[in-house]
């Protein structure tokens, strides 16, 4: 017999595949292409997430897809996801409206290595999309802003009317102890700021080797050896530097196979993995 | 719990009847000329004792190819529940390569980071596994990958003797299967010998081999990463994952969602993927790890004799010859390992 059990009173591991239904309580436009979700958790619970983490995210008819939280934990009884409309999955996500419920499993993953980020200072390096997961990071370091030293944003966009979060990287600016600097590939007519691929802006600010933490999330994956060659040219040791890793994912829980690499899953031992492991993962970048 | 008994052929038979008068049973049939498979069983007659290899393994019993996991509602309040299938069943007639593949499926979705597939556990405690010995064909080499003697995953264990089988009963369920059969009875000396003699025939008669000990390859294709056999062998392989789909250890899948006419519902399925195919590992941009085939190719080999090995302890190949002969470009598991050992040694 094929039994059919009512999700409410199962042990987890029942649920393991199966999503907890929560409701969109905002939309925001970003970009053209690009929109953030607020999600409201049933009785307004928290996430409780770290900065990093992902959930997977269904809507059910179009399937499930791995997407980073974009707020950062401070945020309670509802949480954040920039969506990039690109397939199948997040085009249906951009029909959705406020009101909506959609499916959320997790939150997944390792998150950024905050603990060992304390009283250094940070360096995160965000390309296009990539700045979504770094968003939750940044917000966190300046909720706690005093554990933290300075904190640098170097982020590169491919045009202007791409840049995510425009207003908030002013207030960024603003902030004291944070430098931010944006750059694009492609600059429009009215575009006073830098041009060029993100490692361009790293011979205009200062870092010091010896006490910063360098995350990033840039993409495609190629650009992780460009950005990689570059701090270890500033001499950054390398088990200071994380990226974040993109991999196909279906289970989210180290089953599928999809995000495999060598010994270590994308999903559950990552997706933050620190230089010196990387180097060592054939096919990771 | 072990013990041993003999359990004559007749006596086997009418035991399999008794199973099919109480559950579902699971055991080889004849399928073609000379191929056999795992089948459901609806008359005890069709049940095979004496074949080589079946075309899939019986991981088709504790995951099948495709399977629900979950069913959903679109509308009103949306919603999902899961599928879970713990119909209890009797899988009769698995060789020890085959259990072995059993065993390493359990590291895989039940053990690993103490996450259990709900789907795998399901039916792994619904199962009673009757495993039997076999003798082997020129593909088999359980005896380089050390399953030719596996008991694991076993609830009972039969070793063909003159008089019937010599049964270990490895557990309780397996000791619960036999039950009241009265024409059971305890092993004299010679029987004993002879399945003991079973088993030495058995190595004996294994005519493919690895050229290293199994141990040494982690380290082996750790330093063999760039070795040109990859490029040699991907010439060769046309990535229609055929060799993922008869291994009784491969365990990745993919995961889509099926809805109903109206829209109105539907369910999320997971089928059996393979890591030759080109999609496996694209992500946006599109981007894709492994979009050359001899990527995906030495993948296949690093992951049952590396990754694997070293996650889990153990090689995750049972030696069973099933890829080997299933191939159609006619690549062969062992020569590839015996290549790339050749290089180092």
């Amino acid at each position: 017999m094929q039994t059919k059990s009512e999700s409410v009173c199962q042990p987890s591991d029942q649920l393991l595949y199966v999503p907890e239904m929560m409701r969109i309580i905002g939309i925001r436009n970003l970009t053209k292409l690009d929109k953030l979700f607020e999600i409201e958790l049933p009785g307004k619970r928290n996430l409780g997430h770290r900065p990093g983490q992902f959930v997977e995210l269904s809507i059910f008819g179009f399937g499930e897809a791995p997407i980073s939280v974009c707020s950062a934990p401070q945020k309670k009884g509802s949480f954040e996801l920039c969506v990039r409309k690109a397939g199948t999955l997040t085009s249906a996500l951009h029909q959705l409206r406020e009101g909506d419920t959609i499916g959320i499993r997790g939150p997944f993953g390792n998150g950024f290595p905050i603990e060992c980020m304390a009283k250094m200072d940070i360096l995160i390096v965000a390309g296009g999309i990539g700045l979504a997961p770094l968003r939750s990071l940044i917000n966190h370091i300046l909720a706690k802003r005093g554990t933290y030293g300075r904190l640098t944003l170097l982020y590169g966009t491919k045009q202007p009317s791409d840049i995510l979060f425009a207003d908030e990287i002013e207030a960024w600016k603003a902030n004291e102890g944070n430098e931010v600097l944006v750059t694009v590939d492609y600059p429009s007519a009215d575009w006073e700021g830098h041009v060029g691929v993100v490692t361009t802006l790293f011979q205009k600010v200062t870092i010091d080797p010896e006490n910063t933490v360098v995350v990033s999330l840039v993409g495609p994956p190629v650009m992780y050896r460009f950005v990689y060659m570059k701090l270890l040219k500033l001499e950054i040791p390398e088990d200071m530097i994380f990226f974040s890793l993109e991999r196909r994912m279906r289970c989210g829980v180290g089953k599928c196979g999809h995000c495999q690499i060598g010994d270590r899953y994308v999903c559950v031992d990552g997706p933050v993995f620190s230089g010196r492991e990387i180097k060592k993962m054939h096919e990771s970048i | 719990m072990q013990s041993e008994i003999v359990l004559e052929k007749p006596a086997l038979m009418e035991m399999l009847v008794r199973v099919l008068k109480k559950s579902r049973l699971m055991a080889p049939v004849k399928r073609g000329r000379v191929s056999f498979t795992f089948d459901w069983i609806g008359d005890s007659r069709q049940v095979v004792t004496d074949y080589v290899r079946t075309i899939l393994p019986p991981k088709k019993a504790l995951v099948p190819p495709r399977e629900i996991l979950l069913e959903f509602w679109r509308e009103g309040k949306q919603g999902a529940s899961p599928v879970i299938d713990d119909t209890p069943f009797v899988l009769f007639g698995v060789h020890p390569c085959d259990l072995a593949g059993i065993e390493e499926l359990d590291l895989a979705f039940a053990k690993k980071n103490d996450v259990k597939d709900p789907h795998h556990a399901a039916r792994r405690e619904a199962v009673t596994i009757i495993g039997i010995d076999c003798m082997p064909d020129e593909y088999c080499f359980c005896t380089s990958v050390g399953t030719n003697r596996t008991r694991g995953g076993a609830d009972l264990f039969l070793t063909p003797v003159k008089s019937g089988y010599l049964v270990e009963v490895l557990t309780s369920k397996g000791a619960a299967l036999l039950g009241d059969t009265a024409r059971t009875r305890e092993p004299c000396a010679h029987e004993k010998a002879e399945a003991e003699n079973w088993g030495k025939e058995k190595e004996c008669r294994i005519t493919r081999l690895l050229d290293v000990d199994v141990a040494r390859l982690p380290d082996i294709l750790e330093t063999q990463y760039e070795s040109e056999v990859w490029e040699r062998t991907a010439k060769r392989c046309y990535s229609c994952g055929t060799c993922t789909n008869v291994c009784p250890t491969c365990f990745c899948f993919e995961v889509d969602d099926k809805v109903n006419l109206p829209l109105t519902a539907g369910s999320r399925d997971r089928r059996w993927d393979s890591c030759q195919f080109l999609d496996f590992a694209l992500v946006a941009g599109p981007h894709n790890f492994r979009g050359e085939r001899p990527s995906r190719v030495r993948h296949r080999w690093l992951r049952k004799f590396w990754y694997l090995y070293r996650e889990f302890g153990r090689p995750f190949c049972v030696g069973c010859g099933r890829c080997t002969q299933a191939c159609t470009a006619e690549i062969s598991l062992t020569e590839v390992l015996n290549e790339i050992a050749g290089e180092v040694t």
